[in-house]
This record gives C-alpha cells, structure tokens and sequence, in this order.
C-alpha cells in the first residue's frame, strides 16, 4: 500500500514504526470479523500500545512529544481507515457466504394465491363491445322484459308477421314477454336519440328452445349505425373489420341475402373458417365458412316508428350471438357448458 | 323444403353442376341445407348395373317355399338365372333387374351368389329398394313397352339429387317446385318454363248439380275455389307419382292424395280433396268454428275448436280445419269415387295462431300462413283435374265454383336507381338493374328522371316497396361484388359511460380476489321461496311469472341471485369440487305497479370451502363471515364507498352470523352465513358464505370524479389505543364513539385486535385501535395528538364506558 510506505518512510520512531507494520499484518491476516476485531482490540482498543503511548504524551520529555502526537494519531487514523475498509470486507464475504447456505427448492410451487375467473361470455361480450368501441360506438342496453311493442312490432314484425312464428317467445302477461332478441334496444335507443347513432347493445335474450344447440337464455350483442349516407357496404366494411378484430388479420368475410323483418336487405354474415382457412374442415362443415352474425339495412319501416325521416337516413344494424363467437374462437364444443356453471369449465378462461 | 332436381328441371333449363347451383342458391339468399342423392348412386357406371329385364320363366325353388327361380332375359348375350323371394313375381313380367356389381341405396351390393343351392344372379327390384317409394310390397312390374335391356334410369329416377332448401318467410312462393325453378331462373340467367296448361278435360255435368259452396267469413277465406271429379278410381299411384311424392320427402297414399299432394309442391298451392259423398246437404261452408265445435282430425286426434278457427264445414259439421288438417270421415278412402277438389286462399295470420293453439301444423299451413298468391287457385284446380282424370279416371264436372272477396291485381312500384346507389354504396348498371327485374317476372317502365316503374307480378306478394326492390337488385347482383367501405363517423365519440365502466370494475374486483364468475339462468322455480325460507309475505316471493316456461322449474324470473348461486355451487360439489368461490353479476325482476317488470342489477357472491387452494406451505384464512364482508368491503371500496353493517334478520341466513349493509341510508344488501336448512334444501354442505348487493343503487352511490387530497406534505401520526368495553357493545359503535370523541385531527380508526378473555373482567373484552391523526395545515407534534387523547378517554368513558387497557 503506498500511503503505508509514505507513512514509514516518516515514521522516525522505530517503536511507532513496529506498531504500525504489526498492527497492518495482524489487520490484514484476520480471517473473519471476529479475528479482526480481536486486532483492533489488540492494537486501538483502550489498552493497546498506541493508545497508551499517546496517553503518557504528557508524561514525555518535551521535545518528543510532538512527534509521537503527531505520528501516534497519523498511525491510529491509519489503523482505524484499514479497519473500516477490511471490516466491511469481511462482513460483506460472510453475509455472501452464508446466503450461498441458504439455498431453497425453487422448483417447489409458489405460495397459493386464489385465482378468479371472468365468464367466458363477459370475456367474449367485452371483447366484442371494445372492438366497437374503438370504431365511435356507445353501448347501450335495455330491459330483459319487454313489450311486444319494442320486441316485435316497432321492428316490423306485425303480430301476423310469419317471421314471429320463428320465435318461441316466452310470454309474462298481455304484451309482456322475455326478449326475444337484444334488437329491441335499437327502438328505445332511436326513441331517445337523433341520428347520428352509433351503439351496440349487449344483454341477455330469451327463447323458447333448449337443445344440444339452443339455451333458453342467451347473449347477444346488437349493432345499430344510423347517419346520413351509410350503405350497405359500410356494413360490409364494418363487419370485415369486425371479423378481423375477433377472428384474426387474415379472415375474410362473405354477406349471403337472408331475411329479417326489421332490416331491407338482410345478410347473413359467414367468416372465413379459422381452422381451415378456408379449404374446408369438419368445424365449417367443409364449407370454408362460419355464420357468425345477421345483419342488414335498417329497414324504412322501423324508421317510421321513432319517426326518423327515411329519405334522409340510412343505417344498418346487426346481431351476433355472444355464445356462438366465443365457442368459435376458444373451441368450445358444447353449448350447455356455459350454462352449467362447472368450475372445470370456468376455470379455463 | 325438398326439391329433386329433375322435378326443377322440368320448369327451368339449368345444367349447372349440383353443388354450383347450391352455392349460388346460398349466396342470393336460398339457404340450402343439404343435397342428397335419394336412390341408387349417382353416376353412368353405377346407373348402368339397373336394367329393364323380362322374366322368361318362373319356377318354385327346389328347397325353398317361398323363393322363386327366375330366368330373366337381361338382352346380354345369355339370359340371367336369379333367384327372387317376392310372392308376385311371375313369367311374362317386365321388371327391374339389379345386375351383379350394382349398388343398392341402402348401400347393399348386389353378388352373384348362391341361394339354397341355386346359383342367383342378379335381384329383381322392388320400388323400395330403388328408393322410389318408402315401403313397397313385392318387386316392381313395369310396364311391357319398356325395352328390355334399357337403363331402368331411363325410365325411373332411380337416382335423384335432392336440395333441401330453407325457405326464408318472405318467400312463400319459393315453397314450390316451379317457384324454387323461377327463382333459379333468375339467379342463373337460365330459361324459365311456366308451364301454365290451362286444358282441363271437361267432363258433361254441371258442377253446380254436385255441389254448392258458401263463404261465411270472407275476412279468413278470401278465397274458395272447388271443382268435382266423379267416378275415380282410388288406388295406389303410378311408379313416377310415388317417386315424385318420396323424393319430396312426403309419404305416397293413395293415387287422389298423391296428385293434391303433387300440386302442392308443384305450385306452392295446398289442395284438399273431400268425398263428394260424405258432404252432407251438397253444401260446402267455409265459416267460423264454434265455439267447443268438436273434430276428429287425420291423424286420430279429438280437438276442439274455438270460434276464431275458420274450418270447412257442410251443412252439419266441420269436416276440414281450414289449411291445417281435414277429419278422418272427409277423408279419401279406397271406396271414394266421387271428389271434391279445393284450392283457396286462407289469412295466414288466423292460420298462424290457429296452428299455434293447436299445436299442429302441416305442408299446407306453412304455405298458407306466410301469404299465398290468390291467383295460384285456379292453376292448381287445372293440374289437379288433368291428373286425375289421367290417373285415377272420371269426369270433371263443368265450371269451376269461385267464391272471393276482391282479386289481387299487379301492383306498381316506383325504383330510383339512384336511391339503390345511396343505400347499398355501390352502383349497379341501369341495364343490369332491368335485367334483374325482368327476370323476376316483373313489367319494368321508365317513368322519367332515370327512374323506373315496375309492375310486381302477384306471386311475389313481399315485393311492395322500393326498399324490397333494391334488396332483389343486390342480391341478384351479388354481394360479393359490394365494395367494403366505413362510415364517415362526422361526431360523437365511443366509449362506456362511468356507470358500464364501473361494472366491469365490478367484475374485475371480484374476479382479482379469486372468485370465479358464473352466469347462471334468470329464471327459477316457483318454490324457490320456500326453499329460501322466505316469508309469506316476503317481496321477493312477488315474480314475473312465465306463462308459458319449458318446464315448471323455469317459471319464475329470479328476484334474487342466491339461488342461482346455490345451484351453481351444488352441480360443484356434486362434481366433487370441495372450494367453491363464485359470484354472479345479473339482474333480478320485480313486479310492480307498471307495465314492465323492474329490473335491479346486482352483484352476488357465495363461498364453500378453504379460502386458499391445497397446497404445500399454506396458510389458510377461514372461510367465514368475516371473509366475505372483507370481500364485500373491498368491492365497496373501489368504488368509493363504504357501508355500515348491523345485524340482519334474513330467513336465508345465520340469524347471528348475518348482516345487512347500508350507505347514506340505502339498504344495499346483506352479507352472511347461509341458514343450515337451506344449505339443506339445495344439497350442500355446511359453511357456506355469501352475500348479495344492488349494484344500481351502488352505482348511484358512488362518487364521481375522485379528487385529489395531499397527504403527502404533512406526515400523518398514529397511535394505538386499547379499550375496554362491554362486551355486548358493537365494534362499530366502539368506532363510532372513539370518531366522534376524537376531534377533527383523527382521521382514521382501525380495530387491529380483539381480546376476549381471562385477564378482562366478567362481561368485558379489549379492542386494540390505530388511530390515525393529521393535519392538512402542519406536522402534528405527539404533545398535540396526546391531548386530543385525553380529551378523548375522557369523552369514551362517559360516553360508552370505556376504559384505557392498562
């Protein structure tokens, strides 16, 4: 060390001298803290050679005793610096040696913490509903229980519409009925606002039916876009992007005429199979496609019952079963399963 | 519906290949479900191995009394030996010859064999075993002219393509062979034969000598159309008949139900045939049933009728219930020779809820209720008559007996081309428009200004409006042509509103702290009630009840989530899950003054089994009261809010264990230990917790936008504070006091310890507090807050006897 060769080329007592080089060593050999306290106990503490020879200064003859101040304190802060330094040494070695000791079983499992889970149908509706959320829309929602008014009427379908007979409803008195379908919503929110309407309506519907591929109660998720100039191909480019969203980048989309009461021209929308691609696969039946929604042209009609001016707007709505996009896209098989309410299932998603 | 293609192709000239014509049917909107080959195998090869053939002669079989040896002249260069088992087959006959290699449609393929010691080769057929008709007796004898050696295919659509198309409502017309053909005339481009032969071969006698009809209710009938054909002879129908109806997918009856059935789907047009004879009074009525008016349907079945149901009826009773299903002693029989032919228009929405109260429905109702062209009566009465004169013989009666109220006329409708443009987003070619509508049969004018007026021909009832025309163009045109394009959003913004938001904030709190979401039915069973213990008089024992449920079990709408719970949790266990932690969030429907129900959100949780999974190293939290407030105060506390809680006296819960929880003075539901005996009632075990909150009143509770408080510049000081007090005396009273006593410095007290013991007095027990203090203007100094905590024993000891644990 070279302050300690400065410090000993100064040192004009071969005694101090001694005691710095025996001090340093001893310092230096201690093995562990408790060694090399035991030095500094040797060579600072209370009865060490230093320190009594700088306590009997006083009693030196005069002309020594500014050297062995001087040089005693310069050695004692030397000591003391080495200490310090060796000392955090040391502790640091053994703090470093004994955590090597404690070694655990990392592949054991971490400590249980209870993980809850989400309905895969919330998980599907909100996935769906943030999709449209990034295109401008609201969500808007509507009672379970319904007139016929909003269920079927105000959505021209006349109570001897032949469409009705396509609906089991469930009825609960005169006029009131479980939904049959969350496009009601579309009327109520058309009654509160002026166009420019731009909502989907998630919710729970109700029919008449139970099956290996009908529940009596059901999700849907309703889409209603009333403005100025929207088309029929604004449906179309809305429900690619849609598909795209939900099913991935690469799927296409195909609109096949069908027939609701309540849009003119209807569709029926088919995505291109997400197994397959396309080619055909037992999942679409080896048809390339998968019906995922209806949609179409909100028709005149309906317009004339929230007295919207037809000739001045144009919409399109369309409604998708919450169940039927989420057992396409996680692969669920059985329908039922999400009724159930089976742990094994929930647990999945 | 099922439609052979040969039948299609009697009408339109179409050689697209099956599966094409399928694919273009779907995307112009004619679903089709499935296409079938109906009979042998489709294809030259397979066709080949079914011949016309002779039978040279027929001899017992030597070992066999019921088998017959055959020589069969095949016209191959040497006469065929096969031995056959029907009882009619005899010498001389013309029959069908399944030669070895030929495969049957029941997928049977015909060897060369050995039966009994005699070598057989070949099978002579029976009508059902060329699928030409679902059950036959004995093999098929065909007609001597046919050429012995031809393809039996060229004589017998042995191997028909059948589509089964779904129609959609508003296409009644497409409910017809020739309707199916005209549509896809239009789709395809290809020629269309409408084959409108109105030669009926009159007989002599005036129809006005058999028979006379009246329409009593011309507002369900606005039609009525009848002939008679005299002396027919009923008997099985010809081979081709039989095949047609099979391949439809009807049953083959009798030659005279055949031929009414044939027009049906020929024309989309039902027909009845009555026995002329069993018309009392020769007097047809087409009039209200009465009310309680008894029949005895077709199918064996005693119905009674109301007064709202049309029937066809004679001067005694009703024989037919209009469009659905005649009775058994109007019926057609072997011994009829004498028919009365109907075909007429009936309103489909009486039909339609006359089929629903009765619950039947057939062929003829499906077509009817929908919306039948007026004008397809007459037609029909003219096939009709020509087939059976040329079946079943007889003499067609002169005239034609037409009761209406008012014909339907084509009607006009004005098409702008320009207004398709704005609603579809892509332009269709004004020539293509023309072609479209052309095609569909409709008259197509200009009348100026580019648009166009288009006279909608009767069959095509739905075409009323401009909007139904644009949807014929589009989809005629193509939907694949239709460019993808977005609206111009010009305003507005997306998004959840706070409220939607904070429900999923909900579901999102509930889920983190490790429950599992269920969604269970909204509707219940009625005894419910009972099963929750709930009072007679108790509001949630009010539901909505479902007047029409699919099973008892389902009738009622919930008024609470519990029970769904509790269900959920019992299909748990049952599958031998022992931690069961599920919440639900869903509405509950409550009757009350107004039309509809209320609906109340609500958030609810129950909880059975150890709080933590099993697992190595685990500390386990009891699964208990305490746990579930935690949950229910956590829930709170992210939006905001904090609840105070007193004992509740739900019938459903642990009268000790058991709270109702309020904030501001709103009731907002209740936490506790589920009641043993309804545990009991829905077969679970002990210890199940759970709570139930109104999520619409949570939400209306709720703070909005959170501000911002600095708690940051003025460190807070706590100190912790034993107190003893009754024991009887609630922690939250405790609290209450030690707030209240506390001066405006104390901003928070948290009971961090409860003692109950030995070292207390009697009656006594020990509540450790952290009493946070702080200022918003300093740093308060301990000298300070120690005051405050004089002044504060002092109050607590007067105000609930509280003394400092010492």
């Amino acid at each position: 060390m070279p302050v300690q060769d400065a410090l000993l080329g100064q040192l004009e007592r071969a005694d101090l001298r001694t005691i710095y080089q025996e001090g340093v060593s001893s310092f230096e050999a201690a093995p562990d803290v408790e060694a090399l306290e035991e030095a500094r106990v040797k060579y600072l503490g209370r009865k060490a050679e230093l320190t009594n020879l700088l306590r009997s200064i006083p009693e030196l003859p005069v002309p020594e005793r500014p050297a062995v101040g001087r040089f005693g304190n310069l050695i004692k802060k030397e000591l003391e610096a080495l200490f310090d330094v060796l000392h955090a040494e040391l502790e640091t070695a053994e703090l470093v040696h004994g955590l090597a000791k404690e070694q655990i079983d990392v592949t054991l499992p971490g400590r249980s913490l209870p993980l809850g889970h989400l309905h895969l149908i919330t998980l599907t509706q909100r996935h769906i509903e943030d999709i449209f959320i990034g295109m401008g829309y609201e969500v808007a929602e509507g009672p379970e229980v319904e007139t016929e008014y909003y269920n079927f009427e105000a959505l021209n379908t006349p109570a001897d519409h032949p469409a009705r007979s396509l609906h089991d409803t469930f009825f609960v008195g005169g006029q009131v009925l479980l939904r049959t379908h969350t496009s009601p919503v579309q009327v109520r929110v058309m009654e509160k606002q002026r166009p420019p309407v731009y909502i989907t309506a998630p919710g729970k519907a109700y029919r008449r039916d139970s099956d290996a591929t009908h529940t009596p109660m059901f999700h849907q998720v309703e889409g209603l876009v009333v403005d100025e100039g929207i088309t029929l191909a604004d449906l179309k480019g809305t429900l690619e992007t849609f598909a795209k969203a939900m099913f991935g980048a690469d799927r296409r989309i195909r609109l096949r005429p069908h027939f609701f009461p309540f849009t003119e021209p209807s569709v029926e929308v088919d995505v291109s199979c997400m197994m397959c691609d396309g080619a055909g696969c037992r999942l679409c039946k080896r048809t390339g496609w998968l019906e995922i929604l209806g949609a179409g042209m909100v028709d005149p009609n309906v317009y004339g019952f929230v007295d919207y001016d037809p000739e001045k707007y144009t919409g399109f709505a369309f409604g998708m079963g919450i169940e039927r996009i989420a057992m396409l896209k996680h692969g669920v098989t059985d329908l039922r399963l999400f009724y159930e309410n089976d742990l094994r299932f929930l647990r999945q998603f | 519906m099922k439609a052979p293609l040969s039948w299609l192709r009697e009408y339109v000239a179409v050689d697209l290949p099956v599966e094409e014509l399928a694919e273009r049917l779907a995307l112009t909107g004619t679903e089709v479900e499935r296409v079938e080959t109906v009979g042998v195998p489709a294809g030259e090869a397979a066709l080949q191995r079914f011949v016309v053939g002779k039978v040279l002669t027929c001899e017992p079989h030597p070992d066999s009394d019921h088998l017959s040896v055959c020589v069969v002249d095949t016209a191959e260069a040497q006469a065929r030996t096969i031995v056959c088992g029907a009882p009619n087959v005899a010498a001389g006959q013309t029959v069908p010859v399944a030669l070895p290699g030929a495969v049957m449609p029941n997928g049977m393929v015909i060897k060369d064999a050995k039966l009994r010691g005699v070598k057989s080769s070949g099978m002579i057929c029976s009508e059902e075993e060329l699928g030409l008709a679902p059950k036959s007796e004995g093999i098929l004898v065909l007609p001597d002219e046919w050429v012995v050696g031809d393809l039996v295919a060229d004589y017998l659509p042995i191997s028909e393509a059948v589509l089964e198309v779904e129609v959609t409502p508003n296409r009644p017309d497409c409910l017809s062979i020739r309707g199916l053909a005209r549509e896809i005339a239009v789709i395809t481009d290809a020629d269309f034969e409408e084959d409108l032969d109105q030669d009926v071969p009159w007989g002599e006698r005036p129809i006005h000598e058999d028979v006379s009809i009246e329409v009593w209710d011309p507002d369900l009938c606005p039609r009525y159309a009848a002939r008679v054909v005299r002396g027919v002879k009923v008997a099985p129908s010809p081979t081709w008949l039989k095949a047609k109806i099979t391949h439809a997918g009807m049953r083959p009856v009798n030659n005279v139900v055949d031929v009414t059935n044939y027009v049906m789907w020929a024309l989309g047009e039902p027909m009845h045939a009555f026995d002329l004879s069993t018309i009392r009074g020769k007097k047809v009525i087409a009039r209200r049933a009465r009310a309680g008016e008894p029949i005895t349907t077709l199918d064996g079945v005693d119905r009674v009728l109301t007064a709202d149901m049309l029937v066809i009826a004679d001067e005694e009773r009703a024989s037919v219930i209009a469009g659905l299903m005649g009775s058994l002693d109007s019926e057609v029989t072997d011994d009829t020779t004498d028919l009365l032919l109907e075909a007429a228009t009936f309103n489909g929405a009486s039909l339609m809820r006359t089929s629903g109260t009765l619950g039947l429905r057939s062929e003829a109702s499906t077509r009817f209720e929908k919306g039948l062209d007026p004008n397809l009566c007459i037609p029909a009465l003219d096939m009709a008559c020509r087939m059976i004169v040329e079946i079943c013989g007889g003499q067609v009666s002169v005239g034609t007996i037409d009761v209406k109220s008012g014909g339907v006329e084509p009607w006009q409708v004005k098409f702008r081309p320009a207004r398709a443009h704005a609603v579809l987003g892509e332009e269709v070619p004004a020539s293509e428009i023309e072609s479209i509508l052309g095609r569909l049969g409709c008259n197509v004018v200009d009348c100026g200004e580019d648009d166009l007026c288009v006279d909608i021909p009767t069959f095509r009832r739905d075409l009323e409006r401009e909007i139904d025309l644009i949807e014929e163009v589009a989809r005629i045109h193509g939907l694949d042509h239709l460019p993808s394009t977005l609206p111009g959003r010009p305003e507005g913004r997306g998004g959840l509103t706070p409220d939607q938001a904070r429900l999923r904030r909900v579901e999102d709190v509930l889920q983190g702290a490790g429950l599992s979401q269920v969604i269970t039915y909204s509707f219940t069973e009625p005894g419910t009630g009972d099963k929750l213990r709930l009072a007679a008089d108790d509001a949630r024992r009010k539901v909505v009840t479902i007047l029409n449920p699919l099973s008892s079990d389902q009738s009622a709408m919930r008024t609470s989530l519990l029970p769904g719970l509790l269900s959920a949790a019992a299909r748990n266990v049952s599958m031998r899950e022992d931690r069961v932690h599920v919440f639900e969030v869903g509405k509950t429907y409550h009757p009350g003054a107004d039309a509809l129900p209320k609906e109340v959100r609500r958030a609810g949780m129950l909880l059975l089994g150890a709080w933590a999974e099993h697992a190595w190293a685990q500390v386990d939290l009891p699964t208990d009261f305490y746990l579930v407030k935690g949950l229910l105060e956590r829930l709170l506390r992210s939006l905001g809010l904090e609840a105070d809680y007193a004992p509740a006296d739900e019938p459903f819960l642990h009268p000790g264990k058991s709270a109702r929880l309020q904030c501001g003075g709103v009731v907002l539901g209740w936490v506790g230990e589920v009641h043993p005996l309804v545990l009991q009632a829905f077969d679970l075990p002990a210890g199940a917790v759970a709570a139930e909150v109104d999520l619409d009143q949570m939400l209306a509770l709720a703070p909005g936008t959170p501000l911002f408080e600095d708690l940051l510049t003025y460190p807070a000081l706590e100190q912790d504070l034993a107190l003893v007090v009754d024991r009887a005396l609630p922690a939250a009273a405790v609290i209450r006091a030690v707030s209240e006593a506390g001066g405006p410095l104390l901003r928070s007290v948290r009971i961090f310890d409860l003692y109950e013991g030995s070292q207390l007095p009697e009656g006594k027990k020990s509540l450790a507090l952290r009493l946070t203090f702080r200022s918003g203007e300093r740093t308060l100094s301990e000298a300070e807050v120690n005051e405050s905590r004089v002044a504060m024993l002092v109050g607590l000891k007067a105000g609930i006897g509280a003394e400092l644990r010492v």
